[in-house]
């Protein structure tokens, strides 16, 4: 049995596997941030002038507003003006077909475990692919049509249903909320857009895949799914990035409406590059992820799986107007290396008789930090609602952190609001209950770690649990506290 | 705008500096306290009084509290007693309690001490002397002790009075030491008592403060006491806090830890002052330390009273325990925002944090903010936060038994303040503290 | 003492109680057994006004006033005594404390001065030795802590304490072991008088062996299907209760 500093180390030099880079030509817009540079992506995007006249305010709420200061931890100096953003795969038009996509990309995406030909795709399963700022393919796009679901890139809906995203876009996110949200709105490139139609239960998976390539640029993508009265969806997203030596910035927002009845399920697994383990390079995920159950009854679910980015800063909130409505956050977070997750969740409770649920399991090795930081706020006129938030955390060695913050904020008094933290090492009596019936401690910590995180990774739709789970026992491997 | 333009202490808090910096006083302390007082209010200055935007402030807005004038009293006359007010006293006593009892008023004593004559081995002085004793000013006299902490920062430029207990090592005081803190006055004023408490090795001590009020002007007590408790000594304190309308308490309560000391604190807010601030920080600074620290908070009216901890585990092998109840009646608001940091060096940690709240009425806010943050790895840590209503079963029951709704509302709040109050030592104390609470509970008997 | 008529009940929206006729006299013991989810605990709960419940058709006279009409304190005060099913824990409130305050009230609402320190006691003492209740649980906070058996004592000592005219026992034998049931029926027993009377709930005959029924109802399905002496709780234990409920599915289809 390898003594604890080896496994440590072990843990430490473990080879991020999504590392290579794609040789492909790409149109890239030199570094820099101006009225110019948001004038160029507006233009070669085509769009209407209204949303160029929505960029260039969420410019103007992006100069004004500062970076953040309350975090426990040092933010590293970021120059907007260092970075490119717009990048995108050279090519004469839109793809009408898989046929026209550079096979270089296609061999990507296929490397990374995302096949973009329909036969050879995971069934049940749609996926839009999106490489650097733009969306590559989208799979059974048609066959969605027929049940009058539209899931295709941001692009193509502002194109196609103007309507539908001048309606809805900012509606939950405003440009003006955050500093990377207000840079997200004036610079965002693509992303995807999903509508399901009243009454609609969307009968397979839908899949955003993030590619991250070029170097010196970001990504700013940004996604919209509303899900119409009655209807009924579950939406994943998957990304990862080159290993390079500088950090890159990935600025997202993600905005979830769910009206009357309706549900939406949202799963992540990040795994973008998180830095060498000196804490070299990595992926600063500075994410907003906000939903809203506008209508009675409807039902928001967030379930996160974070093991990649050197920081990570995100918190999916939902706000839940509507009476009845309900609101879940399922969350595992591992650090390792010099990695940090800032992560956990908002419940904003308006409405009678609202629920939330948040699970948070953070698992810190080497020189990690996790933090959870929630808000669960009850409005005044949040009758009966109620909350139920349980965090803990597992710290395996002893050079990193785990730290818990929530907020409570009660204005109601029928409301009860329950929060549970704790705090644990892993349990080396475990590792020896297992090791004596004959379980090496690998395997014995890839057990506890998959059990610990058992309730979360339950959440996720069946065809990635399987997945997390091996990403999990990937990222801590071999690690004995 | 400046604060000085918009804060009236604020410029008040410039001119009183300005006069005590040069007062005879002062010119008798020590240089190094002088410094220290220079670099307090320079700290001061640069910070102000603390807004929303600060993440320690951020649910207790002091804008409306600090909208009023207040004069500094205490930096030309130190030690100037006001005679206190016989009915205020008898209000602070304790019934039975067999205790040594010194009243302050407006943070200055006048040397006398009831309940006997003190034992061998224990020392009570008053900080306007203590601070131009060279033997004793080294416990002001630290550089920069205050960090970013406003108020700390402004009392330990300003301060001029208080109360100085030290407790020899190996002696036990058997009776515990009653301190009554009388604030009275008729015209609003700015009182910042400076105490320090030192519990030698091998000592054992009680003090039970009790904070009343009188008077029709608006008071802003800011207090600072710092406690040192040395190696396998004990320090059980409590702090009963029922001053009335127009006070606004601000009391931070800084405590030293070294080997294998004990440290137990009460702290009980109830229905009355405007503003509450508790900063209570327990800095275990060796192995082998346990603390306790119980809160009860009864809010009422439209006061805010806010709790905020913090537990420093700096070394391994400590044990913190910390359980904070709040009663939110009336148009209320309570905030409690208790931190538990584990250094890297604190293996072996244990620290427990609770706070429950029980909100009656539907006017009344919580805001609650447990944190861990934790850089050691074998560790026992957890909090937990609870806000909600009466249990709908246990109500239920007693109903059932005949007991009517009122009153069986009133029983569960006792019962809820059970967890706290029991822990208390001093059945004289615990037993005060439980008729204070029914007093403010509505009972309603059929 | 008590007459039900046409009692229909439901909770959350679910028809629980449909049609129950009862009528108990002054000094009579009637056992109310049946299967699992046939309505016995829901009648004890409406009787005692649990608020979930909700009556939607039917009567309850109790002693010559609407029972229905009284919040759950005023039954118990009137003398409507619930011996629950689960006793509730509540930390910090005194056993002691608890009975004090409870005896005060339901004197008050008798035009009874509260009884003085000394006579409760003694009454406590009493009351404790009739139903072998140990003196140290008295003192301890209201059923924190106690074991199964412990709660259920507790309950037939705040019986003794508190006199009530009508006692609704809600399985209190659930989970007694048969010392624990002989003490509890004991007491019971002792407490028995010409002016009183009990709704004993149970599942099982156990029980009735030692507090001996003047009668037996048949709950199922919300409904008495069947009344009778002690005897017809003896052919229940022989032949369980699946003969009754195909004579009420018979009943139910002939109709």
């Amino acid at each position: 049995m390898p003594n604890d500093n080896e496994i440590i180390d072990n843990i430490a030099n473990k080879e991020y596997e999504f590392g290579f880079v794609t040789d492909i030509e790409m149109d890239i817009l030199p570094a820099g941030l101006n009225e110019s540079t948001i004038r160029y992506i507006s233009e070669k995007k085509k769009e209407p002038e209204w949303l160029l006249n929505w960029r260039l305010k969420g410019y103007q709420s992006f100069q004004k507003q500062k970076l953040p200061e309350w975090q426990n931890f040092e933010l590293p100096a970021i120059d907007f003006q260092k970075i490119s953003y717009y990048a995108a795969p050279r090519n004469k038009k839109k793809y009408n077909s898989l046929d026209e996509v550079d096979p270089e990309l296609l061999a990507t995406f296929a490397k990374l475990g995302i096949p973009l030909s329909e036969q050879k795709a995971l069934t049940g399963v749609a996926v839009d692919a999106v490489f650097d700022s733009i969306s590559i393919a989208t799979t059974y796009k048609d066959k969605l049509k027929e049940l009058g679901i539209i899931f295709c890139s941001f692009g193509e809906a502002v194109q196609e249903h103007p309507e539908l995203v001048q309606k809805y876009v900012g509606s939950v996110v405003p440009h003006s909320d955050n500093i990377f949200a207000a840079l997200n709105s004036a610079v965002f490139s693509d992303g995807s857009f999903v509508y399901i139609p009243k009454g609609v239960r969307c009968p397979m998976e839908l899949s955003t895949y993030f590619r991250i390539n070029t170097e010196n640029t970001g990504q700013f993508e940004r996604t919209l799914i509303i899900a119409d009265e009655g209807s009924y969806v579950s939406y994943l997203e998957g990304c990862t990035a080159p290993m390079r030596d500088e950090n890159q910035l990935h600025a997202a927002v993600v905005e979830l409406i769910a009206l009357e009845n309706a549900e939406i399920k949202y799963s992540t697994v990040q795994n973008w590059y998180p830095g060498d383990k000196d804490g070299k390079g990595g992926i600063y995920n500075f994410v907003t992820k906000r939903g809203i159950c506008k209508g009675a009854n409807a039902k928001i679910s967030w379930t996160q799986v974070e093991t990649g980015s050197a920081i990570t800063w995100k918190y999916p909130s939902v706000i839940l107007q509507g009476d009845n409505s309900t609101g879940e956050f399922y969350s595992v977070a591992v650090t390792r290396n010099r990695q940090i997750a800032d992560t956990g969740t908002k419940m904003h409770h308006i409405g009678r008789n609202t629920r939330s649920r948040i699970i948070s399991k953070g698992i810190s090795a080497g020189e990690g930090n996790n933090s959870y930081r929630g808000l669960v706020q009850i409005g005044p006129k949040a009758d009966l609602a109620r909350n139920f938030t349980q965090c803990d955390s597992l710290l395996i060695g002893d050079r990193c952190g785990a730290h818990t913050f929530p907020y409570i904020e009660s204005k109601n008094n029928t409301a009860t609001v329950e929060h549970e933290a704790t705090t644990s090492k892993i349990g080396e009596d475990q590792i020896f209950y297992l090791n004596q019936r004959g379980i090496d401690s690998e395997k014995a910590v890839a057990l506890i770690i998959n059990g610990y995180a058992k309730e979360v990774l339950n959440q996720l739709p069946m065809e990635f649990a399987v997945e997390a789970q091996k990403l999990l026992s990937i990222t801590l491997e071999g690690s004995v506290g | 705008m400046t604060q000085e333009q918009t804060i009236p202490l604020f410029e008040e808090v410039v001119n009183g500096w300005n006069k005590l910096s040069l007062s005879g006083g002062v010119k008798k302390e020590s240089s190094d306290l002088r410094r220290a007082r220079q670099s307090a209010f320079d700290k001061f200055r640069e910070l102000g009084f603390p807004s929303i935007r600060n993440e320690e402030w951020k649910y207790t807005n002091l804008a409306r509290f600090l909208k009023d004038e207040f004069t500094i009293e205490g930096w030309e006359v130190p030690g100037k007693t006001v005679v206190p007010d016989a009915a205020l006293v008898k209000k602070a006593g304790i019934t039975l309690l067999d205790c040594y009892q010194i009243v302050l008023v407006n943070g200055s004593w006048d040397g006398t001490i009831g309940g006997g004559t003190l034992p061998k081995g224990i020392q009570l002085l008053k900080v306007a002397e203590a601070r131009q004793d060279p033997a004793l000013s080294v416990y002001f006299e630290k550089q920069a002790a205050w960090g970013d902490q406003h108020f700390a920062n402004l009392n330990a430029a300003l301060f001029t009075d208080g109360l100085f207990i030290r407790v020899d090592a190996g002696v036990t005081v058997e009776k515990p030491i009653h301190v009554i803190h009388v604030y009275t006055s008729e015209s609003n004023l700015l009182v910042q008592p400076r105490n320090v408490w030192v519990v030698n090795r091998n000592a054992e001590l009680s003090v039970v403060e009790s904070v009343v009020s009188g008077g029709t002007a608006k008071i802003w007590v800011n207090g600072l006491t710092e406690i040192l408790v040395h190696q396998d000594a004990r320090l059980h304190h409590t702090m009963i806090q029922t001053a009335g309308a127009g006070v606004r308490l601000v009391q931070q309560t800084t405590v030293h830890q070294h080997r294998q000391s004990l440290y137990n604190n009460f702290t009980i807010t109830l229905p009355g002052a405007d503003l509450v601030r508790n900063d209570l920080q327990a800095r275990l600074e060796e192995e082998h330390t346990e603390s306790h620290l119980y809160g009860l908070y009864l809010a009422a009216g439209h006061q805010l009273v806010d709790n905020h901890t913090l537990v420093d585990h700096q070394k391994p092998n400590c044990l913190s325990n910390e359980l904070y109840k709040g009663v939110l009646l009336e148009q209320s608001t309570g905030v409690f925002n208790g931190k538990v940091y584990v250094h890297k060096d604190a293996q072996k940690t244990n620290a427990f944090q609770q706070n429950n709240n029980l909100v009656i009425s539907k006017k009344a806010t919580i805001d609650s903010k447990p944190q861990l943050e934790i850089f050691a790895d074998d560790v026992k840590c957890s909090h937990g936060s609870t806000v909600g209503q009466f249990s709908e079963e246990a109500l239920f029951y007693l109903r059932a038994r005949g007991i009517g709704e009122e009153s069986a509302k009133s029983l569960l709040i006792n019962a809820f303040a059970f967890d706290v109050t029991e822990k208390i030592r001093i059945p004289e104390v615990e037993a005060h503290v439980n008729e204070l609470i029914s007093l403010h509970i509505p009972v309603n008997h059929a | 003492m008590l007459t039900i008529k046409n009692l229909h009940a439901e909770v959350e929206e679910k028809q629980i109680l449909k049609g129950i006729n009862l009528t108990v006299n002054a000094g009579e013991v009637h056992a109310i057994m049946g299967p699992n989810g046939s309505g016995k605990s829901s009648l004890a709960s409406v009787l005692a006004g649990r608020e979930n419940y909700r009556v939607t058709q039917g009567e309850v006279i109790f002693k010559g006033e609407n029972l229905l009409d009284m919040s759950p304190e005023v039954r118990a005060r009137e003398g409507v005594f619930l011996a629950f099913q689960y006793p509730i824990e509540i930390p910090g409130v005194s056993n002691i404390n608890f009975l004090k305050t409870a005896l005060s009230e339901i004197r008050a609402h008798k035009n009874l001065p509260p009884l003085d320190a000394k006579e409760f006691l003694r009454m406590s003492r009493e009351k404790q030795k009739l139903v072998e209740f140990d003196a140290q649980l008295v003192n301890r906070s209201l059923n924190e802590g106690f074991s199964g058996g412990e709660k259920k004592r507790n309950e037939i000592f705040q019986l003794a304490m508190l006199e009530p005219a009508l006692s609704i026992l809600d399985e209190t034998d659930s989970g007694l072991d048969i010392d624990a049931l002989r003490i509890v029926s004991k007491g019971v027993n002792k407490l028995r008088s010409e002016n009183n009377a009990f709704i004993i709930i149970t599942h099982y005959q156990r029980l009735l062996e030692y507090i001996v029924p003047d009668f037996v109802h048949v709950l199922y399905d919300g409904r008495i299907v069947k009344s009778g002496t002690k005897e017809l709780a003896l052919e229940l234990e022989e032949k369980g209760y699946d003969w009754l409920k195909e004579e009420s599915r018979e009943k139910a289809t002939t109709i």
